[in-house]
């Protein structure tokens, strides 16, 4: 429904002689946080144990360099009490090559950093498969863009939430509920102006958990073209899983979720 | 204790009316000499009584008058002033016409009666525009409207140029009851807000009450803006319209029984493919309303009217996208007099909001909207020349949609689905006494009892402890809470009901003739709120009653004002300070989504707002060059805390701006009749930028700059500032008498300023460095209107 907003924006384009452009605005600095995003995954066709997370800390707004965090240790504890522990190789990014997660058992992430304990438990999510991937040329609001749709199966009388992630030059996040489509043959879709016969779309479908999905829901509503404006929802701190225990007020960013996911790449026809 | 309020109010009112006896009452109806239309607001005046009354909604007015022979004074804005001697000796029905002063007075400089303002009524904290001072300023792409006119009066504003409604002393657009014919009119914008649904052509008058609002209206706390339609010419057959840059206009009126019945029916429509000829694909985005009038007088005594008004806005993007939307009003009106001093009006109104959507890509259609149906009798007894009693009823039945999917068709992934509907009943009973109690001191005073059924049939969910949104510590966000089941409501039973007393009053002191201090307090009631989270709100937002998760808001405020007029009302001033405070207003969770939401009371809390404020409003009434200065200073906050300590509520429970507080905001209004045939206007203003939330940092994730914002609304954006000139032409038509045409040309915003409608913060995607983006709207934009009338 998100996109629905988009609507407003573009007739008040159109209606208007208005245009954008690069303002100069100062704005205050918050002390750094520590970012979190571990993202445990299984891949339908892959066996790869390998798991990364990455650790870093929020920057002013217009600093171009983000700062790893290094110094951490990073672990995750199994339901049956298995430690897989993470080990930091470069730029921020800690590596297992051991964790293959089961979906219904529930994981729980421990960082310890600057003396701070931080923690996060999660279900590992599973997902139905890609059925098929459709072209047309009819997308878009003004039904002339490339629109690709990822149709999978949704499994009957239970609740799911996915999570597509849409790389091509830029990246995109769509997520869905089955509230309105439970049990049904529906799609992911993907539509952007800027995509061309020949370019590659890579496409992962994620299982993702209810709380994930409400996360990313107001996660996007802060990103790119989705913020400012009278029909947009008041900005937000996103808030994700990952408990300072230490030290309530220093709460981090990011979030700890597992998911198996199916992926395809599709060319643009 | 409000009981005996009442009664003493009642028993006052009767023992003024036992030593009335000697007295006459003067009656009648004042209308238009030309077109017999009726006037609203006409003052009669008997100076050597030092009495008079102004004529009501319907042009009717009534007086108690000693025997004896009486100058009586009638005057009216725009009008010759009648004067006529008056031999009283019985009970007398008197109507009066007026000539327009303009066709009468050619050469003459115009000496029409000023709008000076009426010192000793204690009507307060309200405004009036006629039709004729809104046609004449210059507005966007020359679109003559009547809500973007209100925005030049203190103490009303916006959340930004574009945005949809109008904000009242810091109220929320949904807080405005806006009354068409006396129908309630749900959404007041054409394309999301550029434009208001009203017809300029088709409105005579409008009101707009920001203050010691009188106990006849109720139902929204923060303003009542009361438009009235023409009744339509009863003398003769007239045709008027415009053709504009955006939309044009078209509406005939004339006698359907010469002198007793008339017609008006009037459209308008704006262009298709205006907003949207990038491409050449089918796309379309215009809108329409027609309004129509029939009123009949059966005798003196005896008038129906009925109004409708239909207006649609639509939107058809190629196959994917189809929006449309509007309201409907149907309503019939009896005005009947009772013994030449009550006069009384029974209307029953229908009224209907819908929304309809269609995306064709996602493969739904969606439906909402709500139904109302009005009965109301309302009294206006004038018991003698310092005592007017008004009093009446009303119930209105709605019954609200909030929504229903239905697959586009077979092959649609969408499962149908339909919310819960609701239904709800309003009442409510009040009385209203305007009482000159002495010479210098005057007085309006009335109470209001309100009561809302939410009614069956109906499905609520039950919750844990009764909390349908639970509060998570450790992550400190909120949570839906699931249902342990729901409970069945069987049509017509009463779910929750709620009551209120609306205790209302004004008192106005003058010192003299030109000078006077006025308060006035009002507790209102709202059951209907919209259901936005958005900065402004939406056409798909939807409506939803008072009920076991929802409380009814209450307003108190407090408005105490200075007033005064100078040279003979050549100029007046009017300085008034206001507080107000709302009880139970909703705010939203943090992501709480409520489109097709069927358990609404999952993601919102209970919260309240307050508003305080200074404004001035001093006015050139009279001459070649009119015009206005207002200011207004002024603060608008919001607060939801957390229910219990360990909660944080919004925005940390602090109080936060509102998305439409605006500190200052001044505009300039100027009108120059330089000759017969050019006139010319200007409008600057000059409001601080509009509250925003910038970030503080960032982070990345999923390989996306995030931003990290703080504390809601503590930003602004940069101030606004813009100039608007219009040059009105009236060249002579010496073929036709009877044909008038006329010429508006106009520029917005002069000098061409990029007042910021947003500032965005985001990643360049070309370069990746981060970047505040400024939104501006509207630059520099001329318009032509050509207007006529025959």
């Amino acid at each position: 429904m998100k996109r629905l907003f988009k609507i407003f924006g573009l007739i008040l384009i159109f209606a208007g002689s208005s245009c954008e452009d690069v303002v100069d605005i100062p704005l205050e600095e918050s002390e750094p946080r520590l970012v979190v995003e571990a993202s445990i995954l299984s891949y339908k066709d892959s066996e790869s144990k390998i798991q990364q997370i990455k650790l870093s800390e929020t920057a002013p707004f217009y600093d171009e360099q983000i700062p790893p965090v290094e110094s951490a240790s990073v672990k995750i504890i199994s339901e049956e009490g298995l430690e897989y522990d993470f080990v930091h190789t470069s730029e921020g990014y800690y590596i297992n090559e051991n964790l293959n997660p089961i979906i219904g058992q529930t994981y729980e992430l421990e960082i310890i950093y600057n003396d701070e304990v931080y923690t996060a438990a999660e279900t590992m999510m599973g997902v139905t498969d890609i059925d098929f991937i459709e072209q047309t040329a009819t997308g878009g609001f003004a039904g002339d863009e490339i629109e690709i749709k990822v149709f999978y199966t949704d499994p009957a009388d239970e609740s799911n939430y996915y999570l597509f992630i849409f790389r091509n030059e830029k990246i995109t996040l769509e997520i869905y509920e089955d509230e309105f489509t439970d049990g049904n043959q529906i799609f992911g879709y993907y539509s952007n102006e800027d995509i061309e016969p020949g370019d590659e779309v890579a496409i992962e479908m994620y299982g993702i958990s209810k709380s994930y999905y409400e996360f990313l829901f107001i996660l996007r509503a802060q990103i790119g073209e989705n913020s400012g404006g009278p029909f947009e929802t008041q900005p937000a701190t996103v808030k994700g899983n990952v408990i300072n225990r230490s030290n309530k007020e220093n709460y981090p960013f990011g979030y700890f979720h597992l998911s198996e996911v199916d992926t395809s790449t599709y060319i643009v026809e | 204790m409000k009981q005996n309020f009442y009664f003493l109010i009642l028993t006052f009112c009767f023992s003024i009316q036992a030593y009335t006896q000697e007295r006459f009452t003067l009656s009648g109806n004042i209308t238009d000499a030309s077109s017999n239309e009726t006037l609203i607001g006409v003052n009669i005046l008997i100076p050597s009584l030092n009495t008079g009354v102004v004529t009501n909604e319907y042009g009717f007015y009534s007086l108690k008058v000693p025997e004896g022979t009486y100058e009586i004074v009638i005057s009216y804005l725009g009008y010759q002033t009648i004067t006529e001697t008056l031999n009283i000796s019985g009970q007398t029905n008197l109507n009066f016409q007026l000539n327009e002063s303009s066709e009468f007075l050619d050469e003459v400089v115009i000496s029409q009666r000023s709008d000076g303002l009426n010192i000793k009524k204690p009507e307060m904290s309200v405004n009036r525009l006629s039709i004729n001072t809104i046609q004449k300023m210059p507005v966007i792409f020359g679109e003559v409207d009547v809500i973007k006119s209100l925005l030049l009066l203190p103490g009303v504003s916006n959340a930004g140029e574009g945005s949809s409604g109008f904000n009242v002393r810091g109220g929320a657009v949904d807080q405005n009851l806006i009354l068409l014919d006396e129908a309630t009119i749900y959404n007041s914008s054409h394309l999301f807000g550029f434009f208001s649904v009203f017809n300029p052509d088709a409105i005579k008058d409008l009101k707009l009450y920001k203050g010691g609002i009188p106990a006849k209206f109720g139902g929204r706390v923060s303003s009542v803006l009361d438009i009235y339609q023409r009744d339509g010419n009863s003398r003769e057959f007239k045709m008027q319209g415009g053709i504009g840059a955006i939309s044009s206009r078209l509406l005939a009126e004339g006698p359907i029984v010469k002198d007793k019945g008339s017609f008006l029916i009037g459209g308008r429509s704006s262009y298709a493919h205006l907003f949207l000829k990038l491409t050449d694909n089918d796309n379309s985005a215009y809108f329409y309303d027609l309004n129509t009038k029939l009123s009949y007088n059966i005798d003196d005594k005896n008038k129906l009217l009925f109004s409708g008004y239909f207006g649609r806005d639509v939107f058809s993007l190629s196959r994917n996208f189809k929006n449309t939307y509007g309201n409907a009003v149907l309503n019939l009106r009896w005005n009947h007099i009772f013994s030449d001093n009550i006069f009384s009006n029974l209307s029953v109104i229908y009224s209907d909001y819908y929304y309809g959507l269609t995306l064709g890509f996602v493969g739904f259609n969606w439906d909402s909207g709500i139904k109302n149906l009005n009965l109301k009798y309302d009294f206006d007894h004038y018991l003698n020349d310092t005592f007017q009693l008004k009093y009446g009823f009303q119930n209105t039945y709605y019954d609200f949609n909030p929504g229903e999917i239905e697959p586009i068709d077979e092959t649609s992934g969408i499962n149908y689905f339909k919310l819960t509907k609701k239904y709800a009943l309003e009442s409510a009973l009040y009385f209203s006494a305007e009482h000159n109690i002495s010479e210098n001191l005057s007085a309006e005073y009335g109470l209001r009892y309100s009561s809302f059924f939410r009614l069956g049939k109906d499905e609520l969910s039950i919750y844990e402890n009764d909390s349908p949104l639970i509060y998570n510590e450790d992550r400190d966000i909120y949570e839906e809470a699931e249902p342990l089941g729901t409970e069945t409501y069987e049509s017509g039973k009463t779910i929750s009901s709620f009551g209120n007393f609306e205790p209302r009053l004004s008192v106005a002191y003058s010192f003299n003739e030109n000078q006077s201090v006025k308060a006035s307090y009002n507790r209102m009631a709202q059951y209907l709120h919209l259901i936005s989270n958005t900065s402004s709100p939406t056409p798909l937002d939807v409506w939803t009653p008072s009920g076991p998760f929802i409380e009814p808001q209450l307003l108190d405020q407090y408005a105490f004002g200075y007033f005064r007029n100078f040279k003979n009302g050549t100029y007046s001033l009017e300085a008034e300070t206001f507080y107000k405070k709302v009880k139970n207003r909703i705010d939203y969770v943090n992501g709480a989504n409520l489109i097709a939401n069927n358990n609404i009371e999952r993601v919102i809390l209970n919260g309240k707002s307050r508003a305080y404020g200074l404004e001035i409003l001093f006015r050139k009434n009279e001459g070649k060059f009119t015009g206005w200065l207002a200011y207004t200073l002024s603060k608008a906050e919001q607060k939801t805390p957390g229910r219990t300590p360990v909660e944080t509520g919004i925005n940390g429970g602090d109080w936060y701006n509102s998305n439409y507080d605006k500190t200052h905001d001044l505009t300039l209004t100027a009108s120059y009749e330089a000759s017969k045939k050019w006139q010319f206007n200007a409008n600057f203003s000059f409001q601080t930028g509009l509250p925003s939330t910038f970030p503080t940092a960032q982070y990345s994730y999923e390989n996306i700059t995030v931003p990290v914002y703080s504390q809601r609304n503590s930003n602004r954006l940069p101030s606004y500032h813009r100039l608007d000139l219009s040059a009105n032409l009236n060249p002579k038509n010496s073929s036709d008498k009877d044909f008038k045409s006329s010429w508006s040309f106009g520029i917005y915003n002069v000098y061409n300023r990029k007042n910021a409608y947003s500032i965005s913060f985001r990643e360049n995607s070309d370069t990746g460095v981060n970047e505040a983006i400024r939104l501006s709207l509207f630059g520099i934009i001329p318009s032509v209107t050509y207007n006529f009338s025959f």
